[in-house]
């Protein structure tokens, strides 16, 4: 198997260096290359267009606004556009390589006629085979109504097809029928472990730092890895290079405040974001004994050595906290830092190097017991990435990434002599992951452009540690007497040198996407993506908790591994006031893990001895329509799926879970609609609304009771065969600038939101028990939000 | 410590519940299966040879008035050593009663039961307890360091693997509360086990914490794993499943159907050495 994938691999090795070859049998032709930034704070622009009037020749500027066009000798005009910015050109003699950096302005809100534009990228691109992926833009994001006041990057994603949540009260979202640990979360590159503050009541991005946010939701270029469904990638601001600005809020629960100005005679500039909630703080005036509250810093500054080579240094810090009467704390958080070295070889090609750390924590205090729990995950990264700006058909993205990780699943410390518990270790985990990729956007003919890559993965789970041996090498053993799975018996211990690797894996990653162009206004595409998953969270309960582990793969748990098949219809109409995305998707994973009835995870050393191997699968529609421009701007988004996962015995022995037979995944929903819009009525008012429709998430539910030891036992029906009522809110949001002299430098803004505007209950849970009074059975909704206002301030100076 | 953790699950349910009500649910209707309390609990400082086996019918979910008594079954446990042989009588009323059984500490027993021409058994070792050496009250102690909880004391005895099971029922509540606690992290320790009942903020919850007068009545079970596990997920799911709990599954008891192996019982076949004793709050 491995000689096959190898004598591929030198296959297509051999057509990309063919491919090169034929692409520079081409006319004279010169480069111009540089970088895109905002005239008013010096941030770079990433998808910002920049094109050759009159040509196809055109590119997008990548993640640190870096573009590089390559044509034949010649006069052309060179057009700069982006959303909600003037739109720029100039002439251009091309008959040498040049750099050209382009500042351009956003429109000014003072302008009698506003015209809310969308991004070029929010509209259908029909000529890029990029499928499958959503980048909103802040400004898109901050038009919507939000939840107590709080620009959320996450609930806004899920109002778009393909993306959903588990509910209320429940962190982390879910892509295409993927599970929440398949998603790979990144701030400024770092890994980030848990998305949200308060059980997903708030994210962990603070929209102010925030410059972009891109989702991969298949099609993922194979420059990322390690994860099989989804790549979420956000990007901090630079900081304003040009003067000192101040941007903030003032909420209901929470407040925030950025700083941003120039540093080293405008070679460079910082930015500092802090935001807290006081929720916490008035509940202790008010005597209550139980608090919450979470803050977080983010943190980035750059620094320009010179025009080819610049240096970022990002950071975040994040944590919740919980206080119950002084018994019980719980504390959790993620907190990341990144280097950066932008370095620019030569006019074609762009590299950037990244050292990145990351890190999740949780601790336990339980006074009340005398002990305390701690558990983290730290990751240490290098990547290096290249793009070589070939020619205005090719383009190749390669490079290289490793990352260490070091796992602490759990320590209990007695925090107290006479404490009854005793200190316990559970063993550390260490491991190495490894990609090489590379990636080539070839614009085929006219019409037809294809992205093509390979990544190879490799992982090892390194030693330093002993395993158990099983009896038989099962962990898990079926009793077939009584029908039920059973962990199994432990017969010895292997020990790992440190140095060695318990086990190493290794897979390659193929990756395509095709797109062709029908005519001017439409086109079709088509992706294959294959991706795999070495590290895993662990998570048993209905809604996964700050509290769940991660474990990598090894000797016990085999690596996801996912394909996804996507084909798509984008159209725009009306002169691209609207557009039209549809795709259909079927995707399948190996591996994913599944628990055993009674599975038990908390301070469970030996994870393999609750879990069985399985695989799932999940399929749908998509459909978005947009409409890009006017006073009323928006989306209606559908999505109809199916996700699904099963689970043989294996070697375990027996059917497996729920007889091995298909049965659907917690976050698989049939249906699921979501209309957004924003309506601007005048400099003063604009108002948004969102409306989001589901069908409810699976639930075990009982099928039948029996009496017990005095009680009425709940005998429960098969894994997710029922389901939640549906889901259904609407959210309304008004914003009102208040009059202000031109030359004012404070910029103030009122948001009054109304989150789940018909106080719909929708259920979080529905538990099933005995009332303790009659002991008859009864079902119990728990709902989180009811309808929850909101006042806000918003001020940038 | 699993309570602890557990504990934790409930906080953040409750931290974040704003809302709870009854509501209606539609679910789905299980065939009935026969269920099996054949609970042969040998209470400290008695002979033991009293003992009765319940038999009954599983109901619909929201069913409120079939008689689930099952009749007319025959009920037989097997001392596995002696071969020794304790015929439970049918007093038909869904209980079936011997005053002739010989419990010893150790030994492993079966039971035999033949219903609607349907053969059931089930294998279980009968497990010690230790004694209860102190009972008392305190304050401190607890999720809630201002409400009154019981403590019982005992030591775990040096050798790793014990498992307990606790019911506690104030007097004058409906329905018992269980607990279940393993070894594993204080193995050969003395342990002070405490029992709160917490005060809610939720107007519905009519239960009141412990004031002087309340009697507490405690029993304390030594059990095997293997019940252990089981009585552990039932006690989960027992007032449902929230939010942060792990999701709820079907369990299956001891009790296998040799004539029919898809139709097996609920219930458990388990023999235990308990403690009962009761203490009034002061």
């Amino acid at each position: 198997m491995k000689k096959r994938n190898s004598k591929k691999l030198l296959a297509f090795g051999s057509w990309l260096f063919f491919l090169l070859l034929s692409s520079t049998a081409l006319a004279q032709s010169y480069t111009l290359n540089g970088t895109i930034t905002d005239k008013s704070n010096g941030e770079t622009l990433f998808g910002a267009s920049v094109f050759l009037k009159g040509t196809t020749i055109g590119v997008i500027t990548n993640e640190y606004g870096f573009y590089s066009i390559t044509a034949p000798e010649g006069n052309y005009t060179l057009t700069i556009s982006y959303l909600g910015y003037s739109e720029i050109s100039q002439e251009v003699a091309l008959t040498t390589n040049q750099k050209l950096d382009f500042e351009i302005s956003e429109f000014s809100t003072q302008l009698e006629e506003v015209v809310v534009t969308a991004e070029e990228p929010e509209r259908a691109i029909l000529k890029k085979p990029e499928m499958s992926t959503v980048k909103m833009n802040i400004s898109t994001v901050k038009q919507m109504p939000v939840f107590l006041g709080e620009v959320d990057i996450l609930k806004s994603l899920q109002m778009l097809p393909g993306v959903t949540n588990n509910g209320e009260g429940s962190g982390g979202f879910h892509v295409r029928g993927g599970a929440q640990d398949q998603n790979l979360v990144l701030l400024d590159e770092a890994i980030i472990y848990n998305t949200s503050h308060m059980f997903g009541f708030f994210s962990v991005f603070n929209a102010d730092a925030i410059k972009d946010v891109k989702l991969y939701k298949g099609g993922i270029p194979a420059r990322f890895g390690g994860r099989v469904s989804s790549v979420l990638d956000v990007r901090q601001k630079d900081g304003n290079n040009k003067k000192f600005a101040l941007t903030g809020g003032l909420g209901i629960i929470s407040s925030r405040l950025t700083a941003e100005a120039p540093l080293f005679k405008d070679k460079g500039s910082f930015l500092i974001a802090g935001r807290r909630s006081y929720a916490d703080l008035i509940l202790k005036a008010a005597g209550e004994k139980n608090s919450a509250a979470f803050y977080d810093l983010n943190l980035k500054t750059n620094y320009a050595i010179n025009q080819n080579n610049k240096l970022f240094l990002s950071g975040y810090f994040g944590r919740d906290n919980f206080d119950i009467g002084g018994s019980f704390g719980a504390s959790y958080g993620n907190s990341s830092g990144n280097l950066r070295w932008n370095h620019i070889f030569n006019d074609k090609l762009f590299s950037n190097l990244s050292a990145i750390v990351s890190k999740y924590d949780y601790k336990l205090d339980l006074s009340v017991a005398q002990f305390d729990w701690l558990s983290s995950i730290n990751n240490y990264n290098l990547k290096y990435d290249l793009k070589y700006y070939f020619s205005d058909k090719f383009k190749l993205d390669f490079g290289a990434s490793g990352i260490y990780y070091d796992f602490d699943p759990g320590q209990i410390r007695p925090t107290s002599e006479t404490s009854a518990v005793n200190p316990l270790k559970l063993d550390r985990k260490k491991a190495f992951e490894s990609g090489v990729y590379v990636s080539a956007e070839h614009k085929l003919t006219s019409k037809l452009t294809a992205q093509y890559g390979l990544r190879y993965s490799a992982f090892s789970r390194l030693g330093g540690q002993a395993l158990t041996d099983y009896a038989n090498n099962q962990p898990v053993v079926y009793n077939p007497t009584l029908g039920i799975y059973e962990r199994g018996t432990a017969i010895g211990e292997t020990d790992y040198e440190k140095g060695d690797a318990i086990e190493t894996f290794g897979n390659f990653e193929p990756r395509l996407a095709l797109a062709y162009e029908l005519n001017e206004v439409s086109s079709i595409k088509a992706g294959f993506s294959r991706a795999a998953q070495y590290i895993h969270l662990l998570s048993n309960t209905s809604s996964a908790t700050p509290l769940d582990v991660w474990t990598p793969s090894g000797k016990f748990i085999k690596p996801q591994l996912s394909n996804q098949y996507a084909l798509g219809y984008f159209r725009n109409f009306t002169d691209k006031v609207y557009s039209l995305e549809a795709e259909i998707y079927y995707k399948t994973t190996d591996n994913r893990i599944d628990y055993i009835d009674g599975s038990d995870l908390i301070g469970q050393n030996t994870i393999e001895t609750e879990i069985l191997n399985g695989e799932s699968r999940a399929y749908g529609l998509e459909l978005l329509l947009r409409k890009n421009e006017g006073k009323l701007t928006g989306w209606i988004a559908y999505t109809l799926s199916k996700s699904e996962q099963r689970t043989p015995g294996g070697p375990a022995g027996g059917l497996g879970i729920s007889n091995g037979e298909w049965y659907n995944t917690p976050y698989d929903r049939s249906h699921d609609i979501s209309i957004s819009g924003a309506y601007r009525l005048n400099d003063k008012f604009s108002f948004g609304a969102n409306l989001v429709f589901q069908t409810g998430r699976p639930v075990t539910y009982p099928n039948g009771q029996y009496e017990y030891e005095g009680i009425s036992v709940a005998s429960y029906a098969d894994r997710n065969s029922d389901r939640l009522p549906a889901y259904h809110r609407l959210d309304l949001s008004v914003n009102y600038k208040p009059n202000r002299k031109p030359n004012n430098r404070l910029k103030g803004e009122w948001v009054l939101g109304i989150y789940n505007a018909y106080n719909r209950k929708n259920a979080a849970s529905i538990s099933f028990g005995q009332n303790v009074e009659t002991g008859a059975n009864e079902a119990t909704r728990t709902a989180i939000f009811g309808i929850v206002p909101s006042l806000t301030y918003n001020f940038k100076f | 410590m699993n309570r602890y953790i557990k504990f934790t699950a409930l906080v953040f349910t409750i931290l974040i519940a704003s809302c709870e009500d009854v509501i209606d649910v539609p679910v789905q209707n299980a065939p009935t299966r026969l269920v099996v309390e054949a609970s042969l609990d040998w209470e400290k400082g008695t002979t033991g040879n009293e003992q009765t086996i319940r038999l009954s019918n599983s109901s619909a979910f929201f069913d409120t008035t079939s008689n689930t008594a099952v009749t007319g079954a025959s009920v037989k446990v097997t001392n596995d050593s002696s071969g020794a042989e304790f015929i439970f009588a049918d007093q038909n009323n869904g209980e079936y009663a011997t005053s002739s059984f010989v419990p010893i500490i150790g030994q492993s027993y079966t039971l035999e039961i033949i219903h609607n021409g349907e053969m059931y058994s089930a294998q279980e070792t009968l497990m010690a307890v230790p004694e209860i050496t102190d009972i008392f009250q305190d304050v401190e102690d607890g999720f809630d360091d201002e409400i009154l909880e019981a403590h019982i004391v005992f030591t775990d005895p040096p050798e790793e693997g014990n498992y307990y099971f606790f019911k506690f029922q104030k007097q004058g509540e409906l329905l018992p509360d269980f607990e279940v606690g393993d070894d594993e992290f204080v193995n050969g320790n003395e342990i002070d086990w405490w029992y709160e009942i917490e005060e809610s903020d939720d107007e519905t919850d009519v239960r009141q914490p412990f004031a002087a007068g309340d009697v507490l009545d405690i029993e304390m079970y030594g059990v095997s794993e293997a019940f252990y596990n089981y009585i552990d997920i039932l006690t989960d799911q027992i007032g449902g499943v929230g939010l942060f709990e792990a999701t709820p599954v079907s369990v299956k008891g001891n009790c296998i159907n040799l004539t029919n192996p898809e139709n097996y019982a609920h219930g458990y076949f388990r023999l235990t050495e308990v403690n009962r004793t009761s203490y009034t709050f002061e």
